[in-house]
């Protein structure tokens, strides 16, 4: 009769696993159930995530495309208060500046358009009409949605250009239709002719609410002094401050401080940077989700000790310690909570893909989303295990036995 | 030590208690009682020595102290007071972990109940009493094939316990209990589940069983059941009654 160190009880890690998943083998409606919780909670903040970085690159992409260095000049307030005047020569001595590359303007008039000759002038509907330089859109970067730009010939005759949304507010679909520009006190209104509709202009919005004709057609029919109310400008791209400080004093030297100067990217730059703070709300939705899923696992876990009372008395009979006891319903609530994580990062990688295709984006889940959604879930499955392994393992192996 | 034993039975004229029998002790149990919180004794002072190569049926009453017994000698419960020896480990100097690993390896348990696990097949259950001995699974699933043709179910080694017959699952148990080829196997109340024909196919496979080397205690409130033993220990109200070799142990 020896008394020799007895080898010791041992469970080999590849065995815990298998023990693990046996939960979910056995009882698959209840595992899938208490899964989906942790499902549901991964896949929102995945979606969440993958959605926001997505449009953020979208944006990136679209600023990348449209180029930073856009620069636009406009008259501010004169001291009086009044709304100030650029001077007419002030695109000229603009383009004289070096690293600018392109030079072009556009002068409100103080015109309406309207869909016919019917609709009382009031209706404006706050839709400008603006004489455009020729080179507008090139400078602009903006492109046609149909038919053409203003060219020499056009820019004499009663031609219009819409911008999106005034197209659209217009009840615009095709070039060709005629409509009505006018409401100027004194004056009679004219029908110009639609030759192009523009696509939407993300740099500078605010022209998408305007229609677009000739300086000459302009001054001739609608009374524009051909004063332009907003240069704008392409500067190089590693000058664009140095020619945005100076562009003040080169545009109105007189009166350097009734210009007003912008960067328009600056606001898209903005919206980028605004585009996370939407994010933490949605972020903690899913993580209250989450909570839940977890209290879900919690709750099917005490009540599988429980029921396997008689399987826990076996275990201990076949030589399995408190410790191996405890081991093997935490990992059984990880395996729960994990295949809850990995199909929540499908999931929510799914709803990525179909939103982002449905705005034209491209794809992009965030690696830090899938990573931390799977390590989420293995943590709430080991906080939601904990309480119940802990009963499991602390069951005597006589009560365990005593079947009731 | 079969020798030994047959010599020693045959010596020896039933009283099992003054036996001498020279096979070594498997189980020793010295003055063990037990007391539970109110307190309720239900051991009071138990002798017991069960040596190698022994078949022994534990007979008693339901409330006689012999379920707290069997717990004693399995190591699933320690003693109020008294020492136990398993195979010569004393288990009051053990640690529970300790206590763990001698039942992984060196005891043996079947069940009234059976406590197969659904959801895994006859072969799996018996390879699952090597769980805990660290073996791995291709080779507990072979030792479990093995000793489920011994117990004459080498055809139903895939079945899912729900699909086997009462007696066919008390021999999966049977053969999980013994793929760890135990020192000793404790039976509770092995046949109360099952019909009287079954129960007599169990009974005798742990003749088998027990002609074979293994050591088996059954435990039990059935007098036939113990009848058919080679040594009977009657346990009433948590003492010791009587303990007799009632057949000479034959090899």
């Amino acid at each position: 009769m020896s008394t020799a160190a007895l080898a010791p009880s041992r469970l080999r890690a590849a065995d815990l696993l298998r023990l693990g998943g046996v939960g979910m083998r056995t009882r698959r409606l209840r595992a899938t159930l208490s899964a989906l919780g942790i499902a549901i909670g991964i896949a929102a903040m995945v979606a969440v995530l993958g959605i926001s970085q997505s449009s953020k690159a979208a944006l990136l992409a679209q600023l990348d495309r449209l180029g930073t260095n856009l620069l636009t000049v406009s008259p501010g307030q004169t001291l009086g208060g009044d709304t100030a005047e650029l001077p007419l020569a002030a695109p000229g001595m603009i383009r004289r500046i070096a690293p600018v590359q392109q030079v072009t303007s556009a002068g409100v008039t103080s015109a309406s358009i309207y869909r016919n000759n019917h609709i009382d002038s009031a209706n404006s509907g706050g839709l400008s009409v603006q004489a455009a330089s020729l080179d507008l859109i090139s400078t602009l970067g903006g492109t046609l949605h149909q038919g053409r730009w203003l060219d020499k010939a056009t820019q004499k005759y009663p031609a219009v250009v819409l911008g999106s949304a005034a197209a659209a507010q217009l009840g615009v679909d095709k070039v060709g239709v005629k409509v009505w520009i006018g409401g100027i006190s004194g004056k009679a209104g004219h029908w110009f002719s639609v030759i192009g509709i523009l696509d939407p202009n993300v740099l500078t919005p605010d022209l998408d609410r305007a229609a677009f004709v000739g300086y000459p057609i302009a001054a001739s029919l609608l009374g524009h002094d051909g004063h332009p109310s907003t240069v704008y400008l392409r500067a190089d791209p590693d000058s664009v401050d140095a020619v945005e400080s100076v562009l003040g004093a080169t545009a109105n030297p007189q009166n350097p401080n009734e210009v007003n100067v912008s960067r328009p990217s600056d606001a898209l730059a903005a919206r980028i940077a605004a585009k996370g703070a939407f994010t933490t709300l949605f972020l903690g939705l899913g993580a209250v989700a989450l909570l839940v899923g977890g209290v879900g696992i919690a709750n099917v876990m005490v009540i599988a000790v429980l029921e396997r009372r008689s399987e826990i008395g076996l275990r201990r009979a076949l030589g399995a310690t408190k410790r191996h006891v405890w081991a093997q319903f935490l990992a059984e609530s990880q395996v729960l909570s994990l295949l809850g994580g990995v199909a929540g990062v499908a999931l929510g990688a799914l709803v990525v893909a179909g939103y982002a295709a449905n705005r034209g984006w491209a794809v992009q889940v965030p690696a830090v989303a899938v990573v931390g959604g799977i390590a989420a879930a293995l943590v709430i499955g080991a906080i939601a295990g904990l309480y119940p392994a802990v009963r499991a393992a602390r069951l005597s192996p006589t009560d365990a036995l005593r079947t009731v | 030590m079969s020798d030994e034993v047959s010599a020693a039975g045959a010596a020896d004229n039933g009283d099992g208690a003054s036996m001498t029998l020279l096979a070594r002790p498997v189980l020793e149990l010295r003055a063990v009682r037990k007391v539970y919180p109110g307190p309720l004794e239900v051991l009071h002072g138990i002798d017991l020595e069960i040596r190698q190569g022994e078949l022994v049926a534990i007979i008693g009453p339901s409330g006689s102290g012999k379920s707290t017994l069997l717990h004693i000698m399995g190591t699933l419960d320690r003693p109020s007071s008294g020492t136990v020896r398993l195979e010569g480990y004393d288990i009051n100097r053990l640690r529970d972990r300790d206590l763990a690993a001698l039942r992984a390896r060196r005891i043996g348990f079947v069940f009234q109940q059976f406590f197969l696990l659904e959801g895994m097949s006859a072969l799996d259950n018996v390879a699952g009493g090597l769980l805990y001995s660290g073996v791995p699974l291709a080779e507990r699933r072979r030792r479990a094939a093995g000793v489920l043709r011994r117990v004459g179910l080498g055809n139903r080694l895939y079945q899912s316990p729900a699909k086997l017959s009462g007696g066919e699952r008390q021999r999966v148990a049977i053969a999980r209990a013994l793929v760890t080829r135990p020192a000793v196997v404790f039976a509770d109340e092995p046949t109360g589940n099952l019909d009287s024909a079954s129960g007599l196919a169990i009974l005798d496979l742990l003749h088998e069983l027990n002609q074979e080397g293994t050591t088996i205690v059954v435990i039990t409130h059935d007098r036939d059941v113990a009848a058919a033993m080679n040594r009977e220990v009657h346990i009433r109200d948590g003492m010791i009654e009587s303990d007799t070799m009632t057949r000479e142990a034959l090899v």
